[in-house]
């Protein structure tokens, strides 16, 4: 079966330095991947590369069998592929169900043409995403703050809403970019607990870039190993947990 | 001292503050709704003024075409200005948009056969002939003053503008709670989380900086119609601080702010006219006129280290960073 | 012809590089783009008219009396308004809208003590130098050649000086600077000197080179001169030198009639633009900068 996502030989330097070099990788659908790797291994650069906000120096990358490597993030985005930040990054100034709702695809009341033609179909596409929205809040427990600015949230409870936002743009793959970052160990749990849910009851594939290496234990079907710009492994938590080179790059970190 | 309470002076600066409001207007939703540093929007006024009375002269339109076509010229210019500018950060935007307004006016003083030159409209028929743009405008006012019953030209154009000018302040802050609008103030926060999430940041761009151009386009007719006449040297970058003046004055973000600060400034830049008092009274009037623009540009940086967040903006919105 | 408006070209383009360095060493250090800049110009090419004609002072003389007053300018427009604004953490706008603002009171204070006519210098207009087919003013000279001297004189300051070599990492990395325990205080001193000393010489020479000038020639320089430092990288004080340079170059040539009949002279200013926009959108970080991410 071929791969949900493929990324094949992506090179990116920054003035001489290979932030990423020759690496590749492949996300099944359906399934959690987990990138890891020392600090400076290229794994965010890899990462924006992938969702569009880098553009790789050679490399191929396809989602669902479509180039997507020369294609711009919003682009990316429509053709199933959604991420979330390091730092989750809300729209402060405004409030937390608005937040959600402005993920929401194809609406008319986007667009000046159709919003001016279309009035009804707008109106019932704003009904439709309000209610889907406050769906997606009620899954992250932040649906009692739906009217709240978000930028009264805690950190924590920003990631939340970044991952109900993304959701409202069903995406078939979600990058998760150190989802656990920041973040107090209750929630973590919750986090963790909400990717699985999705990938069992709406078949989302996730490729989360993560240090919390219980976590990455714990969740992941498949783990890729980054160091100095390449991939060094790519297997199961288990193998990846006894690889010695992969021992050898963390310098003596618990696996 | 007798002007001060003459009507017709008032009705003046009141039809200016209302064509300073149309022009902030577009400031609004180019700056507070999309944040985009526009500095030269007193281009896009010259665009709307010179296409409308050209029409009018040259190719002999009935005024009530050319001008629905000059508001076009200008969202125009406004789309072939950011095609190739908008992708670049906001201090060089800024710096291109003050040159794209210095060139339109650079160009409407050199192209004396296309805009008649540094002698302005007059010229507009060539030498030796008086051209006049205005005609069914003057035809149009005299008309509404008779039905209206109101003797004066200027009070009649003062209600005409700001007619105008409040049906668009109520469209604008409609469309700011559209969807559309959502799209726009995300934009405005964080381009790329917008884009991560599907917006098309660049058309979005695109189309406030269009709406914003049409809007001084607008400010642009008006202007012609007020004063009848008009030169390259009326579209100077001065217009366009001024309007930015009106805009931090009132406040960032809030649509209704924007005839709030023309007014206030408006009411103080006409105000300073009267300083009758020493030491204002020992100067002549050329020198009394740069002392009033010293004294406007102490205010102007006075709101920017006091009070940023203008008369009617909130500290926590302060939106000027 | 050729040689001729090259010649020019680099007359123009020496004045640009100087008035670039000054507002580019004042955005690398203190994020700030000075519009007042061009009417601090102005106020120098006054300052030294008043020093020749009215004290009867030789250009040299007058010209460092103009650099020195317009380096008091500007350190006190520091001490009285840049430095407040820093301490209340004022962003990007609040400061360009405040330059804004000077630029208009500095303006009207030259109109109100010099008046709206045209000046000139009390420099012989008709001596000419004549170096095979170019033929060069008495005025034009003196800028190429006080030009070239400050143009390395600079280059010498930034690369070789201790301050320069500070100024330098502190428009690098303001932050890391900072903890290396240079006094941020002083240098940010040494900026606004420098930035008043090229913008006095910059007004003079550009004031001779023109052979007339009114207040508002300020503006009008201002805009090409900050094309020159886009162009050149913002931040980057040799990018504004070359900057300068290839602007003043590029806008003489282009009225050569060996390209097409050549551009009209009178739209030189647009010339200037046009290169800036079309290098921007080949190159968007200018020919020197840094790129910005994404």
């Amino acid at each position: 079966m071929s791969a949900l996502l493929e990324a094949r030989d992506v090179c990116k330097s920054f003035g001489g330095v290979h932030a990423v070099h020759h690496a590749s990788l492949r996300v099944e659908a359906g399934s959690i991947t987990a990138l890891i790797g020392p600090n400076g291994a290229g794994k965010s650069t890899l990462f924006n590369c992938i969702s569009g906000f880098i553009r790789p120096d050679e490399g191929h990358i396809e989602l669902g069998g479509k180039r997507i490597d020369r294609s711009p993030p919003h682009k990316i985005l429509h053709a199933g592929l959604g991420r979330t930040f390091q730092t989750a990054r809300a729209f402060t100034r405004m409030t937390v169900l608005d937040n959600v709702r402005l993920a929401a695809p194809s609406h008319p009341g986007e667009q000046i043409p159709t919003l001016l033609t279309r009035v009804g179909a707008s109106r019932r596409r704003e009904r439709e995403v309000t209610e889907q929205a406050h769906e997606l809040l009620r899954l992250v427990r932040l649906d009692t703050h739906a009217d709240a600015l978000s930028g009264t949230l805690s950190g924590g409870q920003r990631k939340l809403l970044d991952l109900a936002r993304i959701l409202m743009a069903s995406p078939r793959l979600i990058l998760l970019d150190e989802p656990m970052a920041g973040v107090n160990p209750a929630l973590r749990e919750d986090i963790l607990v909400h990717i699985l849910d999705l990938r069992r009851e709406r078949g989302i594939a996730f490729l989360i870039v993560e240090h919390d290496l219980g976590f990455v234990m714990q969740a992941s079907d498949r783990v890729v190993v980054m160091n100095e710009g390449r991939v060094l492994m790519d297997g199961t938590p288990d193998e990846v947990r006894t690889d010695a080179r992969v021992i050898d790059a963390y310098l003596g970190t618990r696996a | 001292m007798s002007i001060l309470t003459s009507g017709e002076f008032w009705a003046f600066v009141g039809v200016m503050a209302g064509i300073y409001t149309l022009l902030t207007l577009g400031l609004q939703v180019q700056f507070g709704l999309a944040g985009l540093l526009n500095f030269g929007q007193v281009g896009f006024m010259a665009i709307g003024a010179y296409t409308m009375a050209i029409l009018v002269v040259k190719a002999g339109w009935s005024m009530w075409l050319a001008a629905p076509l000059a508001l076009l010229a200008a969202a125009l210019a406004g789309v072939l200005v950011g095609l190739p500018t908008l992708r670049l950060r906001g201090d060089y935007f800024a710096i291109v948009t003050i040159a794209f307004s210095e060139i339109i006016r650079y160009v409407a003083t050199n192209e004396d056969s296309l805009t008649g030159g540094s002698q302005g409209t007059i010229n507009l028929s060539g030498a030796g002939a008086a051209a006049q743009y205005d005609g069914s405008w003057q035809r149009f006012q005299q008309w509404l003053g008779g039905a209206l019953h109101i003797g004066s030209k200027d009070v009649v154009m003062l209600i005409v503008v700001w007619a105008v000018a409040v049906v668009l302040l109520a469209a604008t802050a409609a469309a700011a709670r559209t969807p559309w609008g959502r799209v726009l103030r995300a934009i405005r926060e964080d381009e790329e989380a917008a884009a991560s999430l599907g917006k098309h940041v660049f058309g979005y761009r695109l189309q406030a900086l269009a709406l914003g151009a049409a809007l001084a386009g607008l400010a642009g007719c008006f202007y012609a119609w007020q004063f009848s006449f008009f030169s390259p040297d009326d579209f100077q970058p001065l217009t366009t601080f001024f309007a930015w003046m009106i805009l931090i004055l009132g406040g960032v973000g809030r649509v209704w702010a924007v005839p709030v600060g023309a007014a206030v400034f408006g009411f103080l830049f006409a105000a300073t006219r009267f300083f009758d008092f020493p030491p204002f009274s020992y100067l002549d009037s050329a020198d009394r006129a740069y002392v009033r623009l010293i004294i406007i540009g102490l205010v102007i940086i006075g709101l920017i280290v006091f009070r940023p967040q203008g008369l009617l903006g909130r500290r926590d919105e302060m939106v000027l960073e | 012809m050729f040689l001729q408006l090259l010649g020019n070209g680099l007359v123009t383009g020496s004045v640009y590089a100087i008035a670039a360095v000054g507002v580019s060493i004042v955005y690398g250090i203190l994020r700030l783009v000075n519009f007042a800049y061009g009417d601090v110009l102005a106020f120098g090419a006054f300052a030294a008219y008043f020093a020749n004609t009215t004290l009867g002072l030789p250009m040299i003389a007058a010209t460092l009396f103009a650099m020195a007053a317009a380096a008091v300018l500007s350190v006190a427009l520091d001490v009285v308004l840049w430095r407040p604004l820093r301490s209340r953490k004022a962003g990007f706008m609040s400061l360009f809208l405040a330059s804004i603002g000077v630029a208009l009171v500095l303006r009207q204070l030259i109109l109100l003590v010099w008046g709206p006519q045209p000046r000139a210098f009390d420099v012989n207009p008709y001596k000419v130098y004549v170096i095979g087919s170019v033929r060069l003013s008495l005025a034009q000279v003196m800028a190429i050649v006080a030009a070239t001297i400050a143009i390395m004189l600079i280059g010498l300051f930034l690369s070789r000086s201790q301050t320069g070599r500070v100024m330098r990492a502190m428009a690098d990395d303001r932050a890391l600077a900072q903890l290396s325990g240079i006094d941020v205080n002083r240098v940010i001193r040494v900026t606004w000197v420098i930035s008043g000393f090229t913008a006095g010489l910059a007004g003079v020479l550009a004031g001779l080179v023109q052979s007339t000038f009114d207040p508002n020639f300020g503006f009008q320089i201002l805009l090409p001169v900050f094309a020159a430092v886009v162009l050149g990288g913002i931040g980057s004080a040799y990018g504004a030198l070359g900057g300068g340079l290839v602007l003043g170059i590029a806008t003489e040539l282009s009225t050569w009639s060996g390209f097409a009949g050549g551009v009209d002279p009178v739209y030189k200013p647009v010339v200037a633009f046009a290169v800036l926009v079309v290098a921007l959108l080949v190159r968007p970080e200018g020919l020197f900068g840094k790129a910005r991410t994404v």
